[in-house]
C-alpha cells in the first residue's frame, strides 16, 4: 500500500471518527426534544407533578354566555396527551362556565370526568375561596368531582349540567387541579443548587486558600490533593450511599433537601478546591508582594487583593458545580427522596428534574415525559451558564480599564 | 555634611539554601539621600534591598546572618514586620499596581492600616499624587482602574501608593527597566524631588541613572560590596580595580 494511500486512510478514519460523534450528539439531543417537546407548555411547567384535589366555595350567581355557540365549541383546552373529547361543551348559567366531559387515559386505565372548558371573565368561579376564605384559582381544564356532595361519577354531561344549575346559594363544588408539571422538580433543583453551593463554595474557597497561600509544600499538602482528586474520581451512587447511611440515618436528617445538599456538596468540593486554586495559581505574586510591602496582613492580602483576581476562575467552579448539582441523581435518590413537592423546610424530600425523570421513566414506564423533563433541564443548564458567565465577566477585575 | 545613618548592615551573610548570595555585607544608609546599588546581574542587589524590608521573608529557603540595624533596632529580631514594611516602602521592577481603581490602589494601603475616614483618605490620595507628579494626569480618572494606565503612570502610581504609606523609606528596585526614556526621566526627576522627604535606595543597571541621580553608590559584585563612597568618586576615581573595571564597561 502506498504512502498516499495510508494517508487518505487515516484521514478518513479520522474524519469518520468526528462525523460519529457528533452525530451521536445531535442524534441524543434531537431525540430528546422530539420525543419531548410536545409536551413543554407553560402548564407543564407551572404546575405540580401531583393532582391537587380541593374544595372551592363559589357564591352562586347567574352569568349569561358572552360568545355563540359556535366558538364555544371550539374550545377545548384540556390536555390533548392524556385526554380525549367524549361530550360537550355545556354552557352552565350559575357558575359562568362551560363543562365537557372527556376521557382521561393513563398508561392501560380510562377515565371518564368532567372538566371546565370556558369560563366567563365574570364567572364566580373566579372568585372562589376554600373554607377559610382564602383565595383559590381555578382555571380551565380543572376536573370537576362534585357539588354540594353529590358526586358526578356516572352521570351524563347533561345530568351534571342540571345537577350544578339546579343548586342555588353558596356550592361547595370538589376540583381537582391536573398534575403531570415539574415545577417543584425545578424550584427543588433551584434550592439544591442553591444550598449546596452555600455549604460546598466557603469550604472549597477556604480550602484552596489553605492549599496555595498557607501550606508548607510536603507531605500533607500532597495527601490532601491526592484525597481531592480521588475523590472526584468515585461515581456519585457511593456518596448517595454514603449519604443515605451517615446524613439521612446516622445524623437523622431524613431524606431530605438538607441530605441531598451535603450529600452533593461533597462531590462538588473537589471540583471547587480544584478550580480556586489553579485559579489562585494564576495571580501574579508581584500583587502579593506589591500589598505585603505595603504593610497589609497576609489575611488582608488575600481577601483584598489575591481572591478578587480569582473571581473569574471560581466563576468557573461554580458553573460547573451548577452543572454537576443538576445533572446529579444518583447521589440524590436516596439521599433528598423522590417525592415531588416543594421542600418546604431544609428537612423535607423533594425530587430534582433529573431524580424524576428518572422517577417518571422507570416508575411510570412515560419516556416522553422523561424527555420533556430532560428539555428543561438542558435549558436550566444553558440560562445558568449563561447568568455565571454573565456576573464572571461583571466582576473580573482584568475586564474593567 | 552631618547626616543621620537610616540603616546600617553588619557582616549581613544571605543564603539560599546553600547558595550564599550576599557575602558579609557592611553599608551605611544616610536619611534624605539617594543611595544607589550597582553591579552585574546576579550579583545579590535586589536580595539585599529586599532584606530591607523583610521581603525575604517570603522565600522559605533564605537564610540570613548578621544585623540589619534599622533606627538602633536590628530588623531581623523580634520586630514588628508589619511596622517596618509602613517605614520601609517598595517600589518593584515591573510596576504592579493591584486591579482597582486609582483612588483604591492608593488607598489600599491606609485603609489596611485601619483609616476609614473618608475625607482623611480623600486628601490622602491627593497628596500622594500631587507628590508623585500624577495628580494632574488622573484627577479626572481616579474612580477607573490603574491597569488603563500607561507603564510609565503606573509606576509613578505605584511610588504613589509607597507615598500614601507615609514612609521613611523608599525602596525602589530597578524602577525604570520596563519603562521608556521620557517615563523614565519623569521618574528620575520625580527621585530627585523627593529625597528632601526621604530616604532612596534605587537599584539600578544604569550606571549613567546612579551617576545622575544618586548621592551614593555601592557596587556590588558576586555578593560582596567592592566599593562603597560618594557618587562622584565611584565614577571618577574608583579604590577598587573592578569598579573600574566595571564603570569603563569592561565587563558586566
Ligand atoms: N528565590 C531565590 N532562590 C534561590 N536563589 C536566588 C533566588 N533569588 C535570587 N537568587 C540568586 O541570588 C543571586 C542574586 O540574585 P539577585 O539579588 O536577584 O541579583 P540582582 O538583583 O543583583 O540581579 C543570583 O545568583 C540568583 O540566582
Ligand atoms: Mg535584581
Amino acid at each position: 500500500m502506498g504512502r498516499k494511500m495510508k494517508d487518505v486512510l487515516a484521514k478518513s478514519i479520522i474524519y469518520l471518527a468526528t462525523g460519529i460523534t457528533l452525530c451521536v450528539l445531535l442524534f441524543i439531543v434531537g431525540f430528546i426534544f422530539v420525543k419531548g417537546i410536545s409536551l413543554v407548555n407553560w402548564d407543564f411547567l407551572t404546575r405540580d407533578y401531583n393532582e391537587k384535589v380541593f374544595y372551592a366555595f363559589v357564591q352562586e350567581e347567574v352569568v349569561p354566555m358572552t360568545i355563540d355557540a359556535a366558538s364555544l365549541s371550539q374550545k377545548d383546552p384540556y390536555d390533548k396527551r392524556y385526554e380525549s373529547s367524549l361530550e360537550g361543551p355545556i354552557y352552565i348559567e350559575n357558575i359562568g362556565a362551560a363543562v365537557s366531559k372527556v376521557a382521561y387515559k393513563n398508561n392501560a386505565t380510562e377515565k371518564e370526568q368532567f372538566v371546565f372548558s370556558y369560563i366567563e371573565k365574570d364567572s364566580p368561579l373566579l372568585s372562589a375561596t376554600d373554607s377559610t376564605g382564602k383565595k383559590l384559582s381555578i382555571g380551565t381544564d380543572y376536573i370537576l368531582e362534585s357539588i354540594n356532595g353529590t358526586d358526578f361519577e356516572g352521570l351524563s354531561l347533561e345530568d351534571v349540567a342540571a345537577q350544578i344549575n339546579h343548586e342555588t346559594g353558596e356550592l361547595k363544588i370538589k376540583v381537582v387541579q391536573p398534575g403531570g408539571g415539574v415545577r417543584s422538580n425545578i424550584i427543588t433543583t433551584l434550592y439544591m443548587v442553591l444550598v449546596s453551593l452555600l455549604i460546598a463554595l466557603p469550604l472549597g474557597i477556604f480550602g484552596a486558600i489553605y492549599l496555595t497561600e498557607y501550606a508548607k509544600p510536603g507531605r500533607l499538602v500532597n495527601i490532601i490533593r491526592f484525597a481531592a482528586e480521588c475523590l472526584a474520581g468515585i461515581p456519585s451512587i457511593i456518596f448517595g450511599l454514603f449519604g443515605m447511611a451517615f446524613f439521612v440515618v446516622a445524623l437523622k436528617f431524613q431524606i431530605s433537601l438538607l441530605s441531598g445538599s451535603l450529600t452533593v456538596a461533597i462531590i462538588l468540593l473537589p471540583v471547587i478546591i480544584r478550580s480556586t486554586e489553579e485559579a489562585l495559581k494564576t495571580v501574579p505574586t508581584a500583587f502579593r508582594e506589591g500589598s505585603l510591602a505595603l504593610g497589609a496582613t497576609k489575611l488582608q492580602t488575600i481577601f483584598k487583593v489575591v481572591l478578587p483576581c480569582a473571581v473569574p476562575g471560581i466563576a468557573t467552579a461554580v458553573l460547573l458545580s451548577i452543572g454537576r448539582v443538576v445533572g446529579e441523581s444518583a447521589a440524590l435518590l436516596f439521599t433528598a427522596g423522590t417525592v415531588a413537592q416543594i421542600p418546604g423546610t431544609l428537612f423535607s424530600p423533594g425530587s430534582t428534574l433529573t431524580v424524576q425523570a428518572y422517577y417518571v421513566a422507570k416508575e411510570e414506564g412515560n419516556i416522553e415525559l422523561a424527555c420533556a423533563i430532560g428539555i428543561v433541564i438542558i435549558v436550566i443548564v444553558i440560562v445558568l451558564n449563561i447568568l455565571s458567565r454573565i456576573t464572571s465577566d461583571k466582576l473580573n477585575v482584568f475586564n474593567k480599564k | 555634611m552631618n547626616k543621620k545613618i537610616k540603616f546600617n548592615t553588619k557582616n549581613l551573610d544571605l543564603y539560599y539554601g546553600d547558595f550564599q548570595a550576599l557575602k558579609s555585607i557592611n553599608l551605611e544608609i544616610y536619611e534624605k539621600e539617594v543611595t544607589a546599588f550597582i553591579g552585574p546581574s546576579g550579583c545579590g542587589k535586589s536580595t539585599f534591598l529586599r532584606c530591607l524590608n523583610r521581603m525575604n521573608d517570603l522565600i522559605d529557603s533564605v537564610k540570613i546572618e548578621g544585623e540589619i540595624i534599622f533606627e538602633g533596632q536590628d530588623i531581623n529580631g523580634d520586630i514588628d514586620v508589619i511596622n517596618l514594611r509602613t517605614r520601609v516602602g517598595m517600589v518593584f521592577q515591573k510596576p504592579n499596581p493591584f486591579p482597582m481603581s486609582i483612588y483604591e490602589n492608593i488607598a489600599y494601603g491606609p485603609k489596611c492600616q485601619g483609616v476609614k475616614d473618608k475625607t482623611q483618605l480623600d486628601t490622602l490620595v491627593k497628596e500622594s499624587l500631587v507628590k508623585a507628579a500624577l495628580w494632574e494626569e488622573v484627577k479626572d480618572r481616579l474612580n477607573k482602574s490603574a491597569l488603563g494606565l500607561s507603564g510609565g503612570q503606573q509606576q509613578r502610581l505605584c511610588i504613589a501608593r509607597a507615598i500614601a504609606m507615609q514612609p521613611e523609606v523608599i525602596l525602589m528596585d530597578e524602577p525604570t527597566s520596563a519603562l521608556d526614556p521620557i517615563a523614565t526621566a519623569k521618574i528620575e526627576d520625580l527621585m530627585s524631588k523627593l529625597k528632601k522627604d526621604y530616604t532612596i535606595i534605587i537599584v539600578t543597571h544604569s550606571m549613567q541613572q546612579a551617576g545622575r541621580i544618586s548621592d551614593k553608590t555601592a557596587f556590588f559584585l558576586m555578593g560582596e560590596v567592592v566599593e562603597f563612597n560618594e557618587t562622584p568618586v565611584i565614577f571618577t576615581n574608583p579604590a577598587d580595580k573592578r569598579t573600574e573595571d566595571y564603570i569603563t564597561g569592561r565587563f558586566g
